[in-house]
């Protein structure tokens, strides 16, 4: 049983950190109707922008997330306005197509761009807080405690910020329709900047919580890219809460069958295949995710 | 169809291509039978995703299906080759008709989501099931032709591309080629009109589902070896790339747009990674620019017309280059 | 065949409810063959939602459609419009980056035994008439609105469709063409088209048919000839909350 609880509760640390990279997927899609097909690179710059400024600025560690949260808000910014913004007239002919399309090439694009400047070997940037805590029966190293903490703190700020401040609200308006929040006064076009420069920075931020606990490489983003999107299928595209949800129920499964499946090869790839197999069935049977409203074409 | 100076460029291409391996050296004839194997699978997506628009990431795993099965079926069933492969085809296209079934209810980014699932499982099992696929060791298998030279498999790579070339500018001119067109267009408006929509998507996958296999048979057979690494999500994104810089809704210029990558990817090989940033800035700025591709850019500057004697009564013109037309050529 | 006592188009207690809210309820109406009705209401009364239904777009919850003695309901929305159910949409959805003439052989060559050039030869036929010949080989992103509306309208023509459904076919017209298309479809009712026209525009709509449905709140709330239903106080108030009488202007 003991086991048990410790693999849920490394798995309830990893599913934070899923559900706060999956919450920032499903902002970018819920007010730009857009999967961001780079997500996964997203987070792996935030880990290295978070290692860099402890390194070179002589951040803090944990000062280091807050760092690569606003070095990939702007990021998301300046990737939107140029490469995006063009979406939103009638200059782009297929637009679900354009987007898959150039958020795949950043990820071709940073992925390869982290082996040239960052090299391929792993990087670890130090600890929040060294050291095990040992309650009882429990076991959890400090990073992961503090890691998963952060990652609370920054999703309760989500939730609040996106139901009681007004910037928030109009968020939630343009997902809702792009139309209406026009015409009460929300200029669209910012929402969609602001929107994807806050999922930007969550994805950076995950990637900077994760970076003492399983060290940096450039195509770190790639596997929980993939279960980015697992989750926000599972947890409806549209939905923040529902893949918050999500992400934390992929995490403790997932946890669970690494640590329950006999043979070890087959184990660890099954259980990557489990998370695919799951998105593959849920669309299956509901096209739209399981808590999600329909999808709504960019207008 | 009338003659037009695209036309021509596509000849004097081809005409480059066959005789390419006379005057070019062995590295170069190497680089060219592997660049077949893309452009396969770049025109055969072209045709999936450009013109049929169902934009699948499982794309290069059909062509996994295609090297694997064959092999195995020659390796541990003992068949022959040509058995093999008619089987492995047959596989891959009711495979193929299955996905499309499945992915009927699908669209735009559910549908890439859907079948980049399905193509990480296949590629999680060719890894994990080690007895029968040998895993990440990956599989040998024997070559076609005996001696070292890579100029038979040149000519037959080649002799494939050209032979799905003709397949896919048959399907594409006969009305199934409308029907796509207007699904792609609007694919409700198509129903309304009486297009059978499932039908259509599913023959589109099954034919480039065969043709996917075919790429990976002869992949495996050229190379020797076969790896889980083949469908890894960067390869597939490489295809997508070639595909969409050389123009999705033109088959020619995908097969240009792979061949083309494929050689500046070996040209620019000793820059290391630094390539695929390169490639991946491309694949952006051509989408920003040049939605369907830099081919189709040049063939509209090739078939520029004089300005028309003048518009139409309706105030409506009726050049039939205007940007972003295609027709199957 | 159809028996004579039965009518050509027959909806029965169609029902669609989306999540929580039902957009059309208990709709029953019965058409004579090559009989025009019109199909008004508010905003958000149901008619969209009913022309979806009978066209094969959505499926109904419960209740049956029946067209010239066939039970359509359950058949994929292509099979809809093989079986003879042609329909326009509020905002012409057009094959854009193909020609004109592409566009109107799309629907003919659906049927196998026809050969492009019968299809051509069709598809010229009805250039001629909504007098478009000479845009036979623009592309169809470049028309007019107005145009696209008629080039939709040639579209579902070259089905031969035993029904015909316009939905919205004057929104958004310039007046000349509005008067072109009312025109249009009144020859189209004399050829014996039957046909269901959705649209706000009153005027227009009675000045093609004689027989008005109305709907307000998911409902079918009146039928019969348009002078009556028009002055109808159920009818009144739907529309305007109040009881005033509402005259086409």
């Amino acid at each position: 049983m003991t086991y048990f609880s410790l693999l849920s509760v490394n798995g309830l640390v990893m599913g934070l950190i899923y559900a706060l990279m999956a919450a920032g997927l499903t902002l970018v899609f819920s007010v730009l109707k857009v999967v961001n097909f780079g997500h996964g690179s997203l987070y792996m710059l935030g880990g290295y922008a978070s290692y860099y400024a402890i390194g070179l600025l002589g951040v803090p560690p944990i000062a280091g997330v807050i760092v690569a949260m606003v070095a990939l808000f702007l990021f998301g910014v300046v990737f939107e306005r140029l490469v995006l913004a063009p979406m939103y007239s009638d200059k782009v002919e297929r637009k679900d197509e354009y987007a898959i399309i150039v958020t795949f090439g950043l990820t071709i694009l940073l992925t390869n761009l982290g082996l040239v400047v960052f090299g391929p070997f792993s990087k670890s940037p130090p600890a929040f807080l060294q050291g095990t805590l040992i309650a009882g029966p429990l076991i959890l190293p400090y990073d992961r405690l503090i890691a998963a903490v952060i990652a609370v703190v920054i999703l309760c700020g989500l939730a609040w910020f996106l139901a009681r401040t007004s910037l928030g609200q109009a968020l939630d308006a343009v997902s809702q329709s792009r139309d209406s929040a026009a015409v009460i006064g929300i200029n669209p076009k910012r929402m969609y900047t602001i929107a994807f420069g806050l999922g930007s920075a969550l994805a950076g931020g995950a990637g900077a919580l994760i970076a003492p606990i399983f060290a940096l490489s450039p195509n770190m983003g790639e596997l929980p890219g993939v279960q980015a999107f697992i989750i926000i299928v599972l947890g409806g595209m549209g939905s923040v809460g529902g893949s918050i949800i999500g992400g934390i129920l992929l995490g403790i499964v997932q946890a669970l069958g690494v640590g329950f499946l006999p043979d070890p090869n087959r184990a660890l790839a099954y259980t990557q295949a489990f998370g695919a197999l799951l998105l593959i069935l849920v669309l299956l049977v509901r096209p739209t995710g399981l808590f999600g409203r329909a999808h709504m074409r960019l207008e | 169809m009338a003659f037009r100076r695209s036309h021509g460029l596509q000849a004097l291409l081809l005409v480059v291509a066959l005789a390419a391996p006379l005057v070019a050296g062995p590295y170069w004839v190497h680089v060219g039978a592997l660049a077949w194997y893309y452009a396969l699978l770049a025109a055969s997506w072209a045709l999936l995703a450009g013109y049929a628009g169902q934009f699948s990431f499982a794309h290069i795993a059909f062509a996994a299906l295609g090297g694997y099965g064959s092999a195995l079926l020659t390796l541990r069933l003992g068949l022959p080759f040509a058995l093999s492969v008619l089987l492995t085809v047959i596989l891959a296209i009711v495979l193929g008709a299955l996905m499309g079934a499945l992915v009927l209810r699908l669209s735009g980014p559910y549908l890439a989501l859907f079948t980049l699932a399905i193509a990480e499982i296949f590629r999680l099992m060719l890894v994990a099931e080690e007895e029968v696929t040998r895993g990440s060791l990956g599989l040998e298998v024997p070559g076609l032709f005996s001696g070292d030279s890579d100029v038979p498999y040149y000519y037959l790579g080649l002799g494939l591309v050209l032979l799905a070339l003709l397949g896919m500018n048959g399907l594409l001119m006969t009305r199934v080629g409308l029907f796509l067109r207007a699904i792609r267009e609007d694919e409700h408006a198509a129903q309304a009109s009486g297009v059978n929509t499932t039908l259509h998507k599913i023959i589109v996958f099954v034919t480039t589902a065969g043709i996917a296999a075919l790429a990976g048979i002869y992949y495996g057979h050229f190379i020797g070896i076969l790896s889980p690494n083949m469908v890894i999500i960067p390869e597939m994104g490489l295809v997508i790339a070639m595909a969409v810089i050389g123009g999705i809704e033109s088959l020619p210029g995908a097969v240009v747009g792979a061949v083309v990558v494929y050689a500046l990817s070996e040209i620019l090989r000793e820059y290391g990674e630094w390539r695929f940033v390169l490639l991946g800035l491309a694949l952006i700025i051509v989408q920003r620019f040049a939605q369907n591709g830099l081919f189709s850019v040049v063939e509209r500057y090739l078939d520029r017309r004089v300005a028309p004697a003048g518009k139409s009564p309706a105030g409506v013109e009726s050049a039939p280059n205007m940007e972003g037309e295609y027709e199957p050529s | 065949m159809n028996p004579p006592e039965a009518p050509y188009f027959a909806a029965r207690a169609l029902h669609r409810h989306f999540g929580g809210i039902i957009a059309v309820e208990e709709f029953s109406a019965d058409l004579r063959r090559g009989e025009i009705v019109g199909l008004i209401g508010p905003n958000g009364s149901g008619k969209t939602t009913t022309i979806n239904l009978v066209a094969g777009a959505l499926r109904p919850d419960n209740g049956s459609i029946t067209l010239d003695g066939r039970d359509i309901v359950g058949m994929p929305a292509y099979a809809f419009a093989r079986a003879g159910v042609g329909r326009t949409f509020q905002v012409p959805r057009l094959f854009k980056r193909m020609t004109v003439i592409e566009n109107l052989i799309v629907p003919a060559l659906t049927d196998t035994r026809t050969s492009r050039r019968q299809a051509e030869a069709r598809a010229r036929e009805i250039l001629a008439f909504v007098r478009f010949e000479h845009l036979a080989d623009a592309y169809a992103r470049t028309l007019s609105g107005g145009q696209q509306k008629l080039l939709e309208l040639g579209r579902a023509l070259m089905l031969r469709p035993s029904l015909l459904l316009l939905d919205e076919p004057f929104a958004g017209v310039h007046p000349r063409l509005l008067d072109q298309i009312v025109e249009h479809i009144r020859t189209l009712s004399a050829q014996g088209y039957t046909i269901v026209l959705v649209d706000h525009n009153l005027d227009a709509v009675s000045s093609v048919v004689r027989r008005t449905l109305v709907m307000a709140r998911g409902r079918k709330i009146a039928d019969g000839p348009s002078e009556e239903v028009l002055r109808d106080p159920a009818v009144i108030h739907a529309y305007t909350g109040t009881r005033k009488a509402m005259e086409p202007h």
